[in-house]
């Protein structure tokens, strides 16, 4: 089911949340809404499901307008970011309770109840109660249960932020497998970059109320646009440079070291301010475009280690290498910069 | 807590010092209920169950049998429970859920009840149930008892629905429920502690009310078993402090059974700091 | 008004009607009736009118003319056809036919005039006996004859042939009604009762020594079973928590019991040469003791479970460091412990202030605020006056006035506690908003 959003605006009392929003999701996409803490993502997500009333605009699911209509009535399932199993009762009987709500007959609900529990691999496990389950179980049984009445619209509320790393590494592609099974249009809010990449057709990321960027993953991280979407995605995180634009060429404040602007870009007049993004992994010492600094942290990630190099006017590159390249702390090191990777922002943060 | 850098026995022996007098005061209440004592001696010498005989004999004229006294005790304390749970679970709800216009308004009164000297208004609740015919009846008694416990009762309730996760309810409406089936079915066994807590707090407080009964139902058939008592007390010339004191274990052990099953419970009532 | 407002209200509504009915509009029957001279002897329901020896005296008292109020006491024998027609009955026909055509409408101011009058017919019953019975037949008065109306009094008073000036009927219909009026005279008799300062220097002195006794033992229970094993801590805490939980008659008996004049301590004292005597009635002194013994330890009892499972919330750790610190127990009660029970000893203060100003049961109970009045405090004054006293007339109008300053004094100590107790915290704005 298709979901249009038309210049969405919320606020609390005085506070404006969200202000004039609007996004489509498209039928079976699974669409991630990313952004720090803060930003409306959950507000947007509480909006479409129903929880919150919008102050203005529309809603449509398909061609329905769900803008006025309550919860209840628009068969969307919602995944929450502690579950919220109703701990009284045990797993079939959470499961089952969207369709017992709905005076569906026994043998029905149990039809279904077990139809599901196997899709969500979840079926020795109906009679145990919530507390007597792991993290990741209960996120199954919570998405049996968003799933059994066959809701048009799946949300996901920050669904592995509770589960300890290794099962969020295995829940990650479970969702996305059993969204891609039943192939129901979903809607993830998660602060989380790399849930966003990992399970997601497409991110939406949002900052102070307003979506900044809409793009697939790949697209958005390789052209971000601007400072604060590059600077969102990628770990370890991309690293900043600022400075001015002098001779048609990148001068680093405070410094004479000046580095050729990435072609096919608009540089903006001579002496404006300009703000380089460069990703640890096109900071390397194979590059052609040298800048000398000083190895001022060594962080080793096992396959991989991750070193900062200290520029002469303090501003920090980062660079990430595989394993034994044995650079020590302190060292002195002229790394180089892939040119055309590099990553130019303007005065107001906006890619140029 | 126990350290080793402290010792104990000073405190042992300053508290048992001071608890003296309370522990001589229940060892005597039972002690003295089965046994005689020779008037100016300290010490029992005599087993008797003779001062239990108003448990089996018939009543004095005038005075009405236990059993009825206590009966009505039960009801008094039942529909009391009843009558303040409910309100207290659908008004704590509210308060704590619920839109509701007028909140603060709510929510300020029920603590100033709650803070309020409600004995204050005996005189006029003892005319306003003459004027409309409730005076020395056990219905009139129950709802005055359970609209005084009523404020403390519903503050107690929201503390427990205020503490139920959002989100078990945003779930039961995404799952297509009403909100009242939401709170009927996921938010109200959420707080079964609280309304067990709540029921046995009102309960041993009605079971032991003396003023209300006293004054609003005084005669003998709306009788309840503190009134009883004290009618007992007053009545005698010469007392006889171990028949008192029979009736009084008589009446007590209820209370003391429930505190030894529920005491988990009352301390969550009275400890939890629920009263603020 | 939305959709949700009301399910809202209707999930509140129980607890409104209940606390409407026997809150709210026992406050404002409190202002009303404390503006009454409700009584006994008034009755609640309203009143009547009746002419009667008490009745008489009031209307002399209150200023009338002797003569009147002579006139009113007096009986007097009219011939009317009422008495005819039971004169024909009693007597025959023949005598009432007499009486009827030759005396209807005479009045006669004493029944010997009357008799005499039947002396001259000649149908007249025989014996003086019958004679005097027939003329009783014809006694008309309003001595105690109720009668619901004012209106309903002037005309009997005026069918007895008593004239009345206006000045006069008004003064007869006020000072005889026997029902209550509106008055705000409460207020000054309150005043003028001679021990009223008295009790209200009780009523502090109550108050605040059973505050430092329930708060003072409360810590130090508190405090004590925290330093013991937890065993033997739930044994004393038990001891001390009964008194909460004790029926208040049962708790005031036992020591009514340790009091009494052939109870434990006179038994006790009884060794030591010491004359048997009731310790709590005894003296003004004793009976103070007890009341603040008695009140004191209930309160404790809340005391010590609020401040124990405040104390418990205080990290381990801290109290670890501070040992390592080299603190001794003394130091650490004042500087760990006793700061984090700030909170908790303000809100019982707080709270308990209130409920003692009110709560008499205990005193009620013990002393009964003897002896000769030394335990008496404000609100077992007013429930003397209003529910239970010797003389017999309740006087539910002053009483209402007597609770109607502890009514005030409440809400102006709740709208402070509101204050102090940061009640913007406590208004939750809703989540779901549909």
């Amino acid at each position: 089911m298709r979901i249009s959003i038309e210049n969405f605006t919320k606020s609390f009392g005085d506070t404006t949340v969200i202000e004039d929003m609007s996004l489509e999701i498209g039928d079976g996409e699974m669409l991630a809404l990313l952004g720090p803490s803060g930003c409306g993502k959950s507000t947007t997500l509480f909006a479409i499901c129903g929880i919150h009333r919008m102050n203005a605009g529309r809603l449509m699911f398909g061609d329905t307008d769900v803008t006025e209509v309550s919860s209840q009535k628009r068969n969307v399932g919602v995944v929450f970011q502690n579950y919220a199993l109703y701990p009284h009762m045990n797993v079939y009987e959470n499961i089952a309770f969207p369709l017992k709500v709905r005076k569906e007959s026994k043998a029905e609900v149990d039809r279904k109840v077990q139809e599901i529990a196997g899709l969500v691999h979840i079926g020795e496990l109906l009679q145990r109660r919530p507390m007597q389950l792991s993290g990741g179980q209960q996120q199954r049984v919570a998405l049996a249960r968003a799933l059994i009445r066959k809701p048009d619209i799946l949300l996901l509320d920050e669904p592995l932020a509770n589960l300890d790393a290794k099962l969020r590494l295995e829940m990650r592609s479970e969702i996305r497998r059993i969204q891609l099974a039943t192939g129901i249009t979903a809607v993830l809010v998660t602060h989380d970059q790399v849930e966003a990449m990992s399970m997601c057709d497409r991110i939406a990321l949002m900052d102070k109320g307003q979506i900044v960027q809409l793009s697939t993953p790949k697209d958005m991280y390789e052209n971000p646009s601007s400072d604060f979407v590059a600077g969102f995605l990628g770990n370890p995180p991309i690293a900043f440079l600022d400075g001015t634009v002098a001779d048609g060429e990148f001068r680093l404040a405070n410094s004479q070291v000046t580095l050729p602007v990435p072609s096919g870009i608009e540089i903006p007049g001579e002496g404006a301010p300009m703000r380089f993004g460069v990703r640890p992994e096109f900071f390397q010492p194979g590059n052609p475009l040298k800048v000398p600094g000083k190895v001022s942290f060594v962080e080793t990630q096992g396959r991989e280690e991750l070193y900062d190099v200290m520029l002469e006017n303090g501003a920090v590159l980062r660079s990430i290498q595989s394993q034994n390249a044995g650079f020590r702390l302190g060292q002195e090191v002229s790394w180089g910069i892939e040119q055309d990777r590099v990553l130019a922002f303007g005065p107001d943060g906006n890619r140029l | 807590m126990t350290s080793s850098n402290f010792r104990s026995w000073p405190l042992y022996l300053i508290l048992t010092v001071i608890s003296m007098p309370l522990v001589i005061m229940y060892v005597y209440l039972f002690v003295d209920t089965v046994t005689d004592t020779t008037a100016g001696s300290l010490i029992p010498d005599r087993f008797t169950l003779h001062h239990w005989r108003f448990l089996w004999e018939e009543p004095e004229t005038g005075r009405v049998s236990i059993w009825t006294v206590t009966l009505n005790t039960f009801i008094f304390a039942t529909c009391t429970t009843l009558i303040n749970v409910s309100a207290s679970v659908t008004a704590g709800y509210a308060l704590s859920r619920l839109n509701l216009p007028f909140k603060r308004f709510f929510l300020g009164g029920i603590l100033t009840l709650h803070a309020f000297p409600t004995i204050t208004l005996i005189i006029s609740i003892f005319l306003i149930l003459q004027m409309i015919g409730l005076y020395n009846t056990l219905i009139g008694v129950i709802l005055v008892k359970a609209a005084l416990e009523l404020p403390l009762g519903i503050w107690i309730m929201k503390g427990f629905f205020d503490n139920v996760p959002w989100e078990i309810e945003m779930a039961g409406l995404q799952d297509g429920a009403s909100r009242f089936t939401v709170w009927w079915k996921l938010v109200l066994p959420q707080v079964q502690p609280g309304v067990a807590a709540l029921s046995v707090f009102v309960f041993l407080s009605a079971w032991s009310e003396f003023i209300l009964p006293q004054v609003l139902a005084p005669s003998g058939s709306a009788q309840v078993l503190s009134t009883y008592l004290s009618n007992l007390i007053f009545d005698d010339m010469k007392p006889d402090f171990n028949m008192f004191k029979s009736v009084g274990v008589f009446y007590a052990l209820p209370v003391i059974i429930i505190y030894l099953i529920f005491n988990k419970q009352l301390m969550n009532i009275y400890g939890g700091g629920t009263k603020g | 008004m939305r959709r949700a407002h009301l399910l809202g209200l209707g999930f509140l509504s129980p607890a409104l009607a209940i606390i409407l009915m026997l809150f709210l509009i026992p406050v404002l029957l409190t202002v009303m009736f404390s503006f009454t001279n409700m009584s006994t002897a008034t009755g609640i329901s309203g009143g009547a009118y009746e002419i009667n020896a008490a009745s008489l005296r009031k209307l002399a008292d209150a200023g009338a003319q002797e003569s009147f109020v002579e006139t009113l006491g007096k009986e007097s024998f009219v011939v009317d056809d009422a008495g005819i027609t039971a004169a024909a009955a009693a007597y025959g026909e023949q005598f009432a036919n007499e009486v009827g055509s030759q005396m209807l409408g005479e009045r006669f101011s004493s029944r010997r005039d009357l008799e005499r009058a039947f002396r001259k017919l000649k149908s007249r019953p025989r014996s003086t006996r019958d004679i005097k019975k027939a003329a009783n037949l014809f006694k008309r008065s309003v001595l105690n004859i109720r009668f619901e109306t004012a209106g309903g009094l002037v005309g009997a008073v005026t069918d007895n042939g008593i004239e009345m000036t206006p000045d006069q009927q008004e003064l007869l219909t006020k000072t005889i009604y026997t029902g209550w009026t509106w008055t705000s005279d409460n207020f000054a008799l309150m005043a003028q009762i001679p021990y009223v300062w008295r009790v209200a220097g009780n009523t502090v002195l109550y108050v605040v020594l059973t505050l430092a006794a329930s708060v003072g033992l409360g810590l130090f229970l508190a405090i004590t079973t925290f330093y013991l094993p937890s065993s033997s801590a739930t044994s004393f805490r038990a001891i001390w928590f009964l008194p909460r939980i004790l029926p208040n008659v049962i708790f005031v008996l036992m020591w009514k019991w340790l009091a009494w004049d052939t109870g434990f301590l006179s038994s006790l004292f009884a060794n030591f040469g010491v004359p048997p005597r009731n310790w709590m009635l005894d003296t003004g002194v004793n009976a103070w003791v007890f009341i603040v013994l008695i009140n004191g330890i209930v309160g404790a009892s809340l005391g010590m479970i609020l401040f124990g499972s405040a104390i418990k919330s205080i990290p381990q750790s801290m109290l670890h460091a501070s040992e390592v610190d080299g603190a001794s127990r003394w130091q650490q009660i004042c500087y760990i412990i006793l700061p984090q029970l700030r909170w908790p000893i303000m809100f019982i203060c707080a709270y308990s202030t209130l409920s003692l100003l009110t709560s008499f049961e205990y005193i009620l109970l013990s002393t009964d605020g003897g002896p000769g009045g030394a335990t008496e405090v404000w609100s077992l004054m007013a429930f003397h006056t209003a529910l239970d006293n010797y003389a017999g007339n309740l006087q539910y109008g002053l009483g209402a006035a007597m609770a109607l300053m502890l009514v005030i004094v409440g809400i102006l100590a709740s709208l402070v506690y509101l204050r102090i107790f940061n009640f913007n915290d406590l208004v939750a704005k809703p989540r779901i908003e549909q």
